[in-house]
């Protein structure tokens, strides 16, 4: 019975240790080929012929080849917030949605063709960049703002800006604060660890005040309703969610106010990893091929229509077959390592970027926000494709 | 034969005792010494002989142990060497780039000097809160004990309800329901002018110091010894004639007077400062945040509840005998309880009491999630920062470490002075 | 008395006795409740206390609007589980409940055996005192089952009671010679139920709600016990290399709170390992689990160790025994005997602590409730007065219930008694 018992506690062990390699298996992402010390180098392979890896401070940043490696994987490793309304959160089903969600998939669609082909793995605050470094993700959409200090500090590379955020700040309409001058010995919330403490605390200078941070957004939206803080600084597409969501109970929206100032520029985009620039190059141009569809007027619902347009612009960014006077027929190949028509892969998953940002963030959704610096350029915003040729 | 003899002189005692105690050098007598001798220094093969096996099986855990943590040492720096964070504690120079709520860390102080404030924090916490939890656990311990049926159930209740949910729960719900509810700054309460209570800080009447109050705090230090002698010979009087000594009454008298006398030689060292509002701002008195006191009442609450059932069953333990005897002695309840069985529960209940005060301090880094800055919070602000995880989280274990320690001997040198002396 | 609180106290017998059995009726409230003056005066206000909180108790439950449960219970229970995938879990559910069933009978036919053969009375537990025992449990399942919007759990619910009282008979029938590799049994269930939540590459790093906190508190013990087990002997060896290692990890680990191991398993480990080893969140967690409850059983063995009375251990020697087998055959079983109730005060504890892990991130049932709030109907309303209850609750009946079987266990087992 003793033997038996033994027997028996090892063997359940055992079968534990081997599911325990079994799911660290499936969750390996990136694997260094050998770790390089200081002073050797590894190119990495793009179609344009080999380029020397950017190092980051301090350091070698690893030589990868992420796009072999996500398409052997068959999955992309996407890192994503799980609790910002809006941009990336859980529904009730427990499945991953926002604008940040919808820019994983089309870069799925991109990369392996199949929108759906993805890990989400939700991160803090605090773990998002060491996830990043490690390998453990392969690209970061999780409202993360580009700065000079994560593009060098941080060993990320940042790609084209998918919403201009700002900063601002939410204070109840009662109080009659006009501008943060108005707010000495206020006392603000804010969440631990972002830029978001940094930059309020720049912004009020020699203004005194006192700064309560939350490790918990919902810990700290109940302080801010309780009135533990009269201002909430937060990016101002999270404050709008909030606000417009206000129980008509507590006053309603217009109960609080988002001051006019934005005082800090909270350029969201997607984030990669040093050192492979054929990854980061993909990640790109796969939002910019979203603000280019935009442009061309292409839709999630109307790719098929265009197979037909003489538009030679529009085709070669569809993929399609163009022939030139002499009767040749060529396909566009951009070389960045896509097949082409990923283009139409990827608007026919998510949409163009008006459609994501109807769907997730727009003036019909909880958090009501107008287009404004995410605009197109030619109707006044920021938003501008370079062009796919 | 004699050289022999010398020789053999160790073996023989053994060899004569064998022989039947002739100490004649016959050749029975050489066979049977040299017998004796060879199997007292008779040794083992090395690989059953346990001295060496001691040592071998010594070295090979640790060369073992050692092994494995040059490896983890070996990974460690290498990969932070590769993404490039720094190894070192340079980084404690730094700013840290955000200010504390509480106190005057801006954004430019050194993150040391942040800790240093969180580590304030966490001992603010626990010295208010572990007499608090001990007075409220004994309470209860006995209360649960009462004949009033009603106050047994509702100490029961109390009990059996914090003890089993998880202490961030108990916080949580403590920040909500107790701190959160209070009215806001521009509404607050005032007690008598003595006490402002709002929803971000409960702030008391306090003393400010005035010029010469460090004299005075000398005055107040010899006052408490010359009452400490006055608490030796009252209760040497007490034991010499059985008079009653009541010496707690003469200890605490004659500091009050000392205290009185000093007061008005040195003229008014220390003064009443009331706490005044001012829109949002607070001068005097002295203030907690929020989040301190939720953090006090959650914890208090939790851990005395555990202190609740260790005295319970401590005083149950206490030898049915004791309260009979007591009982026979005409002692009242109150009586009993404090002259009989109290002092010889709080000798059990000792022990484990004193991991619950560990347990206490262990709980204090839930402060995090409802944002008071003691020193965990602190720590996650700053590698949120991008300050290097590895050597934060030491400095985070250590500053916990010494903690326990300092705790865990205080308590001890008590409870060694309370243990009884048993076989 | 259970658990890690008194588990050093030895309360004799007679003191757990009522002082005066017996008083009926109006005697009764003379002794208990109006003895004295105060004694009347304080059951006055605690009358009013008690109505209070009952008052507060039935408007919460009949007045609350319980939406955000209802529709967030799946995202409670099991976190980001794919949907359709749900199957797992239920079925996983089933196979639980068959195993208690089959050990529950198992234990009642030893016991009943034992009892013929000593010829002491014993009778199995009805099931009206199971009831009677377990009733936070049934009125748990009770709460969950009314929240549920669709009829598939009361089915799951069934099928959970059939195949408990399947398993009930089967062990109940089962002959003692089967009976003695009861563990194995144990084992290869406890194995089906892994491959059945596992299966479908569904990795345990996509497991939440409850279901995480149930796994990270059984996984974690299951994993720290062997480690416990060889720190306990290492800190009572005699050779001073390994009582010194045994000796720094536990005071160590036994010295830092839970949350600061987390923030290095989810911060440092990746350092740690070598590049290319990439384990996922719940992995980090459960490493940092398995290291910082090792030290607590390290210490509640050596408990047990402790309390093995030294006549055993010189009679073995007396007898012949070497070290190993004085170890194995005498030591180990009645040392890890006696540490029942502090292990299972160490399971609760560490059930209870697994709701730290939302503070690195990860959505167990603390998580999903917060996840709940956040979302958009249900928005800045306030309703954490609704989800903390519930999440305390369930906490709350977990934990009672295991202390009140440990208590049990413990009596009659007769621990510190013989």
């Amino acid at each position: 019975m003793k033997t038996t018992k033994l027997l028996a506690v090892l063997a359940a062990l055992a079968l534990v240790l081997a599911a325990c390699t079994e799911a660290a298996d499936t969750t390996t992402t990136l694997g260094d080929p050998g770790t390089t010390e200081a002073g050797a180098e590894e190119p990495t392979t793009t179609a344009g012929g080999g380029e020397e890896p950017t190092t980051t401070a301090g350091g070698q940043a690893p030589a990868g080849d992420t796009l072999a490696e996500v398409q052997s994987r068959g999955a992309l490793n996407c890192g994503v917030n799980d609790a910002v309304p809006g941009f990336g959160f859980r529904d009730p089903d427990g499945n991953f949605v926002g604008f940040d969600i919808d820019f994983c998939k089309a870069v799925a669609a991109a990369v392996l063709g199949d929108p759906e082909a993805v890990e989400y793995v939700p991160l803090n605050a605090q773990q998002r960049f060491t996830a990043l470094q490690s390998g453990e993700i392969d690209v970061l959409i999780r409202n993360t703002t580009w700065t000079s200090s994560r593009d060098g500090g941080e060993g990320a590379t940042f790609a084209h800006t998918t919403f201009f955020d700002g900063q601002g700040m939410m204070v109840r309409a009662e109080d009659g604060f006009a501008s943060i001058d108005d707010m000495a010995n206020t006392s603000i919330c804010s969440l631990t660890g972002t830029t978001t403490e940094q930059n309020v605390t720049d912004r009020f200078g020699d203004v005194p005040f006192e700064l309560l941070t939350f490790e918990d957004n919902e810990v700290l939206q109940q302080a801010f309703l309780a009135g533990q803080c009269d201002g909430w600084t937060s990016d101002k597409s999270q404050l709008a969610g909030v606000r417009s969501n206000f129980p008509d109970t507590e006053g309603g929206p217009d109960a609080l106010t988002i001051l006019d100032e934005t005082f800090s520029k909270e350029p969201l985009g997607p984030a990669t990893r040093d050192g492979d620039t054929q990854w980061s190059q993909i990640i790109d141009w796969v939002v910019i091929a979203i603000i280019q569809a935009e442009e061309f007027g292409i839709e999630s619902g109307n790719v098929d229509t265009f197979a037909d347009t003489e538009d030679v612009n529009i085709r070669r960014f569809l993929g399609l077959e163009i022939e030139d006077d002499e009767g040749n027929v060529t396909v566009f190949e951009s070389g960045l390592g896509l097949e082409p028509g990923w283009g139409a892969d990827v608007i026919a998953a998510v949409g163009n970027y008006a459609e994501i940002y109807a769907r997730n963030v727009g003036p019909d959704t909880p958090l009501g926000l107008e287009r404004g610096p995410n605009s197109l350029w030619t109707d006044g915003g920021l938003l501008y494709a370079p062009p796919y040729r | 034969m004699d050289r022999w003899r010398a020789a053999l002189r160790p073996a023989l005692p053994l060899a004569t005792n064998h022989l039947g105690g002739d100490d004649k050098v016959t050749p029975q007598l050489i066979s049977v010494v040299t017998s004796t001798v060879a199997q007292q220094t008779a040794r083992p093969p090395w690989w059953r002989d346990i001295r060496i096996l001691r040592v071998v099986v010594q070295v090979a855990a640790t060369a073992v142990i050692g092994l494995i943590l040059y490896v983890l040492w070996f990974n460690l720096t290498n990969n932070m060497r590769r993404i490039g964070i720094e190894l070192g504690f340079d980084f404690l120079q730094q700013p840290v780039g955000v200010s504390v709520t509480g106190s005057d860390i801006s954004a430019g102080s050194a993150v040391w000097r942040a800790l240093v404030v969180g580590i304030k924090n966490t001992f603010a916490l626990v010295v208010v809160g572990l007499p608090l939890l001990t007075i409220i656990g004994v309470l209860v311990g006995v209360a649960r004990l009462s004949t009033n049926w009603l106050v047994a159930k509702a100490a029961t209740i109390y009990v059996e309800t914090l003890r089993n949910i998880p202490p961030l729960l108990v916080i949580l719900v403590a920040f909500f329901v107790g701190i959160l509810p209070l009215p806001t700054i521009q509404d607050p309460v005032e007690i008598f002018d003595l006490a402002i209570v709002n929803n971000r800080f409960i702030a008391v009447t306090g003393f400010t110091a005035n010029p010469g109050f460090s004299t005075f705090m000398w005055i107040m230090l010899g006052a408490l010894v010359v009452s400490a002698i006055v608490w030796r010979w009252r209760t040497a009087v007490f034991d010499a004639s059985g008079k009653p000594h009541h010496r707690v009454l003469w200890s605490l008298g004659v500091m009050l007077g000392l205290g009185v006398v000093g007061f008005l030689v040195i003229g008014r060292p220390f003064e009443l400062s009331k706490p005044v509002l001012d829109g949002r701002v607070l001068t005097g008195g002295y203030s907690g945040l929020g989040g301190y006191f939720a953090m006090l009442v959650a914890l208090v609450l939790y851990t005395a509840s555990h202190v609740a059932e260790i005295v319970r069953g401590s005083i149950l333990a206490v030898p049915k005998g004791q309260t009979e005897a007591a009982n026979a002695l005409a002692l009242s309840g109150f009586q009993r309880l404090r002259h009989v069985t109290l002092p010889q529960a709080m000798r059990i209940a000792l022990p484990p009491t004193i991991n619950q005060y560990l347990n206490y301090v262990k709980n204090t880094s839930l402060g995090i999630a409802v944002g008071y800055s003691e020193v965990t919070l602190i720590a996650f602000q700053a590698v949120g920062n991008g300050r290097p995880a590895p050597q934060m989280v030491l400095i985070l274990m250590a500053s916990y470490l010494v903690f326990s320690l300092v705790i865990s001997a205080v308590v001890n040198v008590l409870n060694r002075r309370l243990q009884l002396v048993t076989q | 008395m259970t658990a890690s609180d008194t588990v050093d106290i030895q309360i004799p017998e007679e003191s757990l006795q009522p002082i005066e059995p017996g008083l009926r009726g109006w005697a009764w409230v003379r002794r208990h409740l109006v003895s004295t003056w105060y004694n009347a005066v304080l059951t006055l206000f605690m009358a009013g206390v008690f109505a209070v909180a009952l008052w507060w108790v039935v408007r919460f439950l009949f007045v609350t609007d319980f939406e955000i449960l209802r529709v967030n219970l799946a995202l409670m229970m099991v976190g980001g589980f794919p949907r359709d995938q749900l199957w797992r879990p239920s079925a996983a559910l089933i196979i639980t409940a068959l195993l208690i069933g089959v050990i529950a009978g198992m234990a009642t036919a030893s016991a009943l055996e034992r009892a013929r053969q000593s010829e002491v009375e014993f009778t199995a537990a009805g099931p009206l005192t199971l009831v009677r025992r377990f009733w936070p449990l049934l009125v748990f399942i009770v709460a969950v089952l009314l929240l549920t919007q669709t009829l598939t759990p009361w089915l799951i619910a069934g099928a959970s009671l059939v195949s408990g009282v399947g398993g009930y008979s089967i062990g109940r029938v089962l002959p003692s010679a089967v009976r003695r590799f009861g563990l194995v049994l144990v084992v290869v269930l406890l194995v089906a139920i892994y491959a059945v939540l596992s299966g479908g590459g569904i990795g345990w790093d996509q497991w939440g709600g409850l279901q995480l906190n149930v796994f990270l508190t059984v996984a974690g013990i299951a994993l720290a016990f062997p480690l416990g087990l060889l720190l306990a002997l290492g800190r009572r060896s005699t050779l001073p290399a390994l009582r010194v290692a045994s000796v720094a990890y536990i005071e160590f680990i036994r010295g830092v709170p839970l949350i600061t191991l987390l923030l290095m398993g989810i911060f440092v480990i990746g350092f740690f390992l070598p590049s290319g080893l990439r384990p996922g969140n719940v992995t980090r967690v459960l490493i940092a689990i398995t290291l910082f409850e090792s030290a607590y059983i390290a210490e509640v063995v050596r408990g047990g160790l402790q309390s093995v009375a030294k006549g055993q251990v010189e009679a073995a020697q007396a007898v012949g025994l070497s070290p190993w087998k004085n170890m194995r055959l005498i030591v180990l079983p009645q040392a890890l005997r006696n540490t029942i109730p502090a292990m299972v005060g160490q399971f609760i504890s560490l059930f209870k602590d697994t709701t730290l892990v939302i503070i690195v991130g990860m959505i167990d049932i603390l998580g999903a409730s917060q996840a709940a709030n956040a979302q958009a109907p249900f928005l800045a309303q306030g309703l954490h007065l609704v989800t903390l209850p519930f999440v305390g609750f369930a906490f709350w009946v977990g934990s009672y219930t295991m202390s009140r079987e440990a208590r049990r266990l413990e009596r009659k087992l007769g621990v510190g008694e013989r």
